[in-house]
């Protein structure tokens, strides 16, 4: 059916529902219980019969006892929209399998689900090229932008497919700018590796203050947690081109495990403190055991 | 430790130059990372950047330093150094005398000795500059030699100290010291290092003398049994036979058994036992028949530390009638006295030199001055002739005896205790002779070889003396007769002292040789070449015992060559020489060479190398 996630996960996640702290605050209508007061079988309130109150939604049974004209208000039932941020950049094209490829079959998954549940979907990918882009590539860009209804899940398998990474990108100011253009907050994902050299802080700042419930995700590809080559090195940035000289062996193996700890520990602290659900994986996990446990235990769905 | 040649030392700067080499060597890798972000903290934790991470477990560096620093510290050649390290002229005696031959010491002193100043030579420092010592070695054997001069060279030193041979001669070493002693003088820096078992060294003489001795002793115990006099006489007791005196003497702290043999002309002809007490002589007197000219030898059959006194030899010749005249107004003692003076002796009297002297062995002038002197030997007594005291002659009334040799032949057995002189000649003695009998300020009896010429001088008319009365006269009478006999001064020639030269006149009888030969103990054959006015025979290589045989045209004669030295027999070692009554030298310390170690650093870096090159292989293997 797609490359990105196999039948027997896309059954299982069919079962799952992305989990909303919040009511819903789209304009939409969708599954998703709200602060709007509209049409829906949930009752919400009564209130005073005003000129020009649909007469419809008259509360005949109290008029009948009270000789008042009440008119019965219902939850308006809204979808809750998911925005997808995809770091697309030169660093997530790395790790076997490449951070990239884990990102969107992450993103494919989550994005499903949400589908699944009547809810929008738009996934931001970062950087972005603009005029260098090829144009499938940024039509399924574009596509991607909003998409609803299960119907639309292959489309949306389809684009996300035709997605690849390049390119240097600046993970603040684009998640910053995504939760500007916003016009409804609601779940936010941020699929990334966060090795940014100006760090992750802003963007995600940014986020909790439009108000989005965001999820972060770190991908790492395995080389990053174990490195591999030893010796004398000068490592080349794939984005910045910068350039890092080591002398690496395995005797300094555990004091770059525990760089590597000690950086996750304070990206985990900075997403926990400001009630971001946070989850490091590196690419080589398997997929269902990210999706079916780790992310039920972090409450992003169930 | 110390350092030779530490200049060496800056070959440590490639120590560094190594270790850059590895770091130059670092082409680092280049790789694409997703990011370097967390290298980057890493780096911040851990500083990784720090090049000497990259030497932190590499063993090829180590060992290479290690091999390295092997190198430069064997270039730099390492010693300890002993005490006496830093002289920068090291005079070395190596005593070769006949108690260095001593096996006590394995397998001889001498080679013990030699085998010391064989580290003393590895112990010379050689580098440039103001290191440099240098080494002198004599050889204190027969003679004492100087056998290498001052040089740095090991090589020769080497050369030398093992071209160096031991001899059957007494110690020389006073000799050796002398010259050493001038070769040191005014040199600040300079050292003399003995190595000597001590024995037979009378260093009195360098009582007061800055001598900067260093003495290197060997030898462990006096386990020694010598023959340390061999006379041969006439058998006072039985005219017809000899009588050959030895005298054995046991320098161990035991007492000793052995048997004596006594050979002629290579023959055993007699044996006896002799036993020893601890420390003490023995004399051993043999009478023999000897049926003609020859040779007696005596041998010890013991085994002990020092093999070269264990046998003596000595020219026997058959008694020949003395010739004695005698130039007299008429002394009866005298008379008597010489004609009583052996049996051999033939006595004619005259009043003058005449013509008879030409026939006779010995001349006695009694208060006679002749017209010529004779040329043979002469007994003189009273004759003041200035042939024999170019400073004058004079005279002296009643001198008091104060002192005579009685160590001499010619007093052997003779008192001077109660007699007195009216007056004598007095005269200094003169170069030729040695003083006999002294009186306060003038010899009284001169003894001592004139040209060819054996002098018995008294200076005294014996009948105006004392003298004649006393037991004493015909006892010198007799010893003056048989010092005087041509044949005993002879005999006397055909004696040495091993290492002392050979010297033989040649008579008028014996034609004009072109060519002697001497056959040594060992067998080997000399060729002396003898000029047309050569007047004697000498020969100087005697420093083995033994028989020597001299051939001459077509006469042969043979010599004996013989240790005979009860100093140089005893030969308990000495931890301490003394010179004089005050001045002691110590043994040196047992440390006494710089030992060099710089072959062992060497074996170390060539070990570190092959094990380097097999580890390199190892792993590009």
């Amino acid at each position: 059916m797609n490359a990105l996630l196999p039948p027997d996960l896309l059954r299982r996640l069919e079962q799952l529902q992305l989990l909303a702290a919040r009511r819903a605050k789209s304009s939409l209508k969708g599954e998703r219980r709200s602060r709007a007061r509209g049409l829906s079988v949930e009752f919400a309130d009564h209130r005073n019969y005003v000129l020009g109150d649909d007469l419809r939604y008259l509360d005949w049974n109290l008029f009948g006892r009270l000789d008042k004209l009440f008119l019965k208000l219902y939850e308006e039932e809204r979808e809750l929209p998911l925005r997808i941020f995809l770091d697309c950049s030169e660093s997530m094209n790395f790790g076997s399998p490449s951070k990239f490829d884990f990102a969107r079959r992450v993103a494919a998954a989550v994005g499903y689900v949400a589908l699944c549940g009547f809810d929008r979907v738009s996934i931001q990918c970062f950087p972005e090229p603009g005029a260098t882009l090829q144009p499938p590539e940024a039509a399924a860009r574009g596509a991607l932008r909003s998409v609803r209804g299960k119907t639309s899940s292959l489309t949306f398998f389809k684009s996300l497919s035709q997605l690849t990474a390049g390119g240097a990108a600046d993970f603040n100011a684009s998640v910053k700018r995504g939760a500007m253009e916003a016009r409804q907050t609601g779940a936010a994902l941020v699929l990334s590796d966060f090795l940014d050299p100006a760090g992750y802080e802003a963007g995600l700042t940014a986020l909790i203050g439009r108000g989005f419930q965001v999820t972060a995700i770190q991908i790492l590809a395995p080389e990053e947690l174990d490195p591999t080559t030893f010796g004398d090195l000068r490592l080349v940035d794939s984005e910045s081109g910068a350039e890092t000289e080591v002398t690496f062996g395995k005797y300094r193996m555990s004091a770059y495990r525990q760089s590597v700890a000690n950086y996750l520990e304070r990206l985990r602290e900075y997403c926990t403190g400001r009630g971001i659900r946070f989850a490091t994986v590196a690419s080589s996990t398997d997929l269902g055991e990210l999706l079916l446990k780790q992310l039920r235990t972090a409450e992003v769905w169930a | 430790m110390s350092f030779l040649s530490p200049i060496a030392f800056l070959f440590a700067i490639a120590l560094p130059v190594v270790v850059v080499f590895y770091l130059l060597k670092r082409k680092r890798v280049v790789r694409l990372v997703p990011s370097t972000v967390l290298w980057q903290r890493f780096l911040a934790e851990n500083q990784a950047s720090a090049p000497f991470q990259k030497l932190r477990r590499n063993w090829l560096l180590l060992l290479q330093l290690l091999l390295l620093l092997l190198v430069v510290l064997a270039l730099a050649r390492p010693y300890f150094s002993g005490t006496t390290g830093e002289a920068t002229l090291q005079v070395v005696i190596l005593d070769a005398s006949a108690s260095m031959q001593a096996t006590d010491e394995s397998p001889s002193r001498f080679e013990r000795a030699r085998k010391e100043a064989l580290t003393l030579v590895d112990g010379l420092k050689t580098g440039m500059g103001d290191g440099n010592q240098q080494m002198l070695l004599m050889v204190a054997g027969a003679a004492a030699e100087v056998k290498q001069s001052a040089t740095s060279e090991k090589s020769a030193l080497r050369r030398a100290l093992l071209a160096a041979e031991v001899t059957d001669a007494p110690t020389r070493l006073a000799e050796a010291l002398r010259v050493a002693e001038t070769l040191t003088r005014d040199k600040p820096g300079a050292e003399i290092h003995l190595f000597s078992d001590g024995a037979g060294v009378d260093l009195t003489e360098f009582e007061t003398k800055d001598l900067r001795l260093v003495y290197h002793p060997v030898g462990i115990r006096s386990s020694n049994l010598g023959i340390v006099s061999l006379d041969v006489k006439l058998n006072p007791e039985d005219p017809s036979r000899r009588a050959v005196f030895v005298n054995v003497a046991n320098f161990s702290a035991e007492s000793a058994e052995t048997t004596l043999e006594l050979l002629f002309d290579g023959q055993v002809i007699e044996s006896k036992s002799v036993s020893v007490a601890a420390t003490n002589s023995t004399p051993v007197v043999f009478a023999a028949a000897q049926p003609r000219n020859g040779i007696f030898s005596v041998r010890l059959n013991s085994k002990d530390d020092l093999a070269a006194d264990n046998q003596a030899s000595i020219v026997s010749r058959l008694p020949e009638p003395i010739r004695v005249l005698l130039i007299s107004r008429g002394n009866r003692f005298l008379e008597r006295a010489v004609a009583a003076s052996g049996p051999n002796v033939e006595v004619s009297t005259a009043t003058d030199l005449g013509a008879a002297t030409q026939h006779a062995d010995v001349v006695i002038l009694d208060d006679v001055l002749p017209q010529t002197m004779p040329s043979g030997n002469v007994l003189a007594i009273h004759v003041g002739t200035t042939n024999w005291f170019p400073e004058g002659i004079g005279s002296l009334e009643a001198p008091p005896v104060v002192d005579w040799k009685n160590t001499h032949p010619l007093l052997r057995f003779v008192s001077l205790d109660n007699v007195q002189v009216a007056s004598t000649l007095a005269v200094k003695t003169p170069t030729w002779a040695v003083s006999l009998v002294d009186s306060p300020s003038a010899p009284l009896v001169l003894a001592g070889e004139f040209g060819r010429q054996r002098i018995v001088w008294i200076g005294f008319d014996t009948l105006q003396s004392t003298w004649p009365l006393r037991i004493s006269f015909p006892i010198f009478v007799a010893n003056a007769m048989e010092w005087l006999n041509p044949a005993t001064a002879r005999s006397d020639l055909f004696q040495i002292r091993a290492g002392d030269a050979f010297r033989m006149p040649l008579g008028e009888a014996s034609g004009h040789p072109v060519e002697a030969t001497v056959t040594v103990p060992s067998g080997v054959v000399w060729k002396l070449p003898l000029g047309p006015d050569a007047r004697e025979i000498v020969f100087g290589e005697t420093s083995r015992q033994g028989v020597y045989r001299v051939n001459y045209g077509t006469n042969q004669v043979e010599f004996c060559a013989n240790l005979l030295d009860a100093t140089e027999s005893n030969i308990a070692p000495r931890r301490e020489l003394s010179l004089g009554r005050h001045g002691t030298v110590g043994a040196a310390r047992v440390q006494r060479a710089n030992l060099e170690y710089w072959r062992w650093f060497a074996l170390g870096g060539l070990g570190i190398l092959m094990f380097e090159w097999w580890w390199f292989h190892r792993r590009t293997a």
